[in-house]
């Protein structure tokens, strides 16, 4: 009940400081997420929406390192040692697997995940969506060096899905200058784009404030665990309690 | 032990639209061991989880749906909804995330004629696979393991053992929590509680039992006495 109180009660925290729109915004890609980063001949706008991108993921890896020196209890893991240590030896030629593996595995998983998921949506938000989708992971996926691997797991109409977005939001918003950044990754498929055409509406998108918003949304439950320790685990379950989508609990 | 174990599942048949009984003989076979083996990316690209061959196989190919839903929910936002297929997907990715990082890792393994995996070749295959980013946590990750589980002595050790061998061990210590949330333990309906306490040091009320149980398995674990001999086991 508490858990349930608090999470409806949580007011976003002012998450980040960010420079207004200015045409003399420049991306300098940090050494740590080097692989992550993106040079383009898009606008300013596209500028400072990458730039918030690249703050963002930054924090995140900023945070992790914060909660790992905190971690004190190795035998619960978010996900189960022996369900890795079968997917490990999945492949035959994988004979003997030292006790410490899975449980690195472990923790290096769920930062998979949570890069993942923080990179889908960011694609999510752009099509202005609160429900995260199949696309919003492929365009991760194909906006991303390393996940390169994954790009069979995601078929080719999910990309396609993807161009259609862009086209229906009538050449505005951020996918298509998105898609014009793939080439540089080299992914298997690609989306020819012309970004020429598509800066003409990314003016008016930036105006009216709605790339200003809702990324500082997303960091709610991160500035939420980094509050406290009692905070964090009210927020947590109750934020599992209040969404259905739980299959757990079906 | 295995019934046990697979009776945990039960929930996460339902995702699945077809239930099978258990069995060892579930794990999938894979003909090359390449980093991306054909037949493993061949599954996934199904998306539907009645269409596969069986059942178990299928869940034995994915993280558990419910702890993949809980860690995506940590980083979005409150209102943030997730697709069906989405959440599917994912399951999938850190599936090819796991081969894909344990290929590369069995490679240098083998060019240097060792047969363990250890944790150093998870995270020098990490490295070549251009994840830098996950390198200084995990190692941070890694150290902070091995000073706290070397401190507690004897009976972490043996726990740690017991983690490995995960289905010899009735109740190995890796996934406890994981039996304890499906299992016929009656009235533990919010087991999320559980995996909270990584983010602070505030434990629910579920955790002492989850620590008493791991203590007794780590005692059957301390019987293992030949550890090279248990991982040929699994």
């Amino acid at each position: 009940m508490d858990n349930n109180n608090n999470n409806n009660n949580q007011q976003p925290p002012p998450t980040s400081v960010y420079p207004p729109g200015s045409a003399v915004t420049t991306v300098i890609p940090p050494p740590p997420s080097g692989s992550a980063s993106i040079v383009t001949g898009g606008g300013a706008t596209y500028h400072h929406l990458l730039q918030q991108q690249q703050q963002q993921l930054q924090m995140f890896w900023t945070y992790q390192r914060q909660e790992i020196e905190q971690v004190n209890d190795f035998k619960n893991h978010q996900l189960p040692l022996a369900r890795i240590k079968k997917i490990m030896k999945a492949d035959e030629d994988v004979r003997m697997i030292s006790a410490e593996a899975p449980i690195l595995f472990a923790k290096a998983c769920e930062l998979f995940i949570l890069e993942l998921t923080i990179r889908s949506w960011l694609h999510a938000e752009e099509n202005k969506r609160r429900t995260l989708q199949k696309n919003d992971i492929a365009a991760a996926i194909t906006r991303t060096d390393i996940f390169d691997f994954l790009v069979d797991i995601v078929p080719r109409e999910e990309i396609k899905e993807e161009e259609d977005a862009a086209s229906a939001l009538g050449g505005g918003g951020m996918v298509a200058p998105a898609a014009s950044g793939v080439p540089y990754y080299y992914p298997p498929m690609g989306q020819p784009a012309v970004p020429g055409g598509m800066m003409i509406g990314r003016p008016a998108m930036d105006p009216s404030g709605v790339y200003a918003q809702p990324p500082s949304q997303a960091w709610q439950s991160v500035w939420q665990n980094s509050a406290g320790g009692g905070d964090d685990v009210s927020y947590g379950s109750g934020g599992s309690s209040g969404h259905g989508n739980l299959d757990s609990q079906g | 032990m295995e019934r046990g174990g697979f009776h945990g599942y039960r929930k996460l048949s339902v995702n699945n639209t077809t239930p099978s009984p258990p069995g060892l003989a579930a794990n999938f076979l894979m003909a090359e061991g390449s980093m991306r083996p054909p037949e493993f990316n061949q599954p996934n690209k199904t998306s539907n989880g009645g269409e596969e061959e069986c059942t178990v196989r299928e869940q034995d190919r994915f993280m558990p749906i419910a702890n993949v839903i809980r860690i995506m929910r940590r980083i979005l936002p409150a209102h943030a909804k997730i697709s069906d297929d989405s959440k599917e997907t994912i399951q999938e990715c850190v599936s090819e995330y796991i081969s894909f990082i344990t290929g590369e890792a069995n490679e240098r393994c083998q060019r240097e004629q060792r047969k363990t995996i250890t944790a150093e070749d998870v995270l020098w295959a990490m490295s070549k696979l251009g994840f830098d980013d996950y390198i200084e946590p995990l190692t941070l990750y890694l150290h902070r393991y091995r000073e706290l589980e070397g401190e507690r002595g004897v009976s972490c050790s043996a726990g740690s053992v017991s983690m490995t061998n995960g289905l010899v061990v009735k109740r190995p210590n890796g996934t406890m929590t994981e039996y304890g949330a499906y299992g016929p333990v009656p009235g533990i309906h919010m087991a999320q509680y559980h995996y909270r306490h990584q983010n602070g040091f505030v434990f629910s009320g579920n955790e002492p039992n989850s620590k008493m149980s791991g203590s007794s398995s780590g005692a059957s674990g301390a019987r293992v006495e030949v550890f090279p001999t248990q991982q040929h086991k699994y």
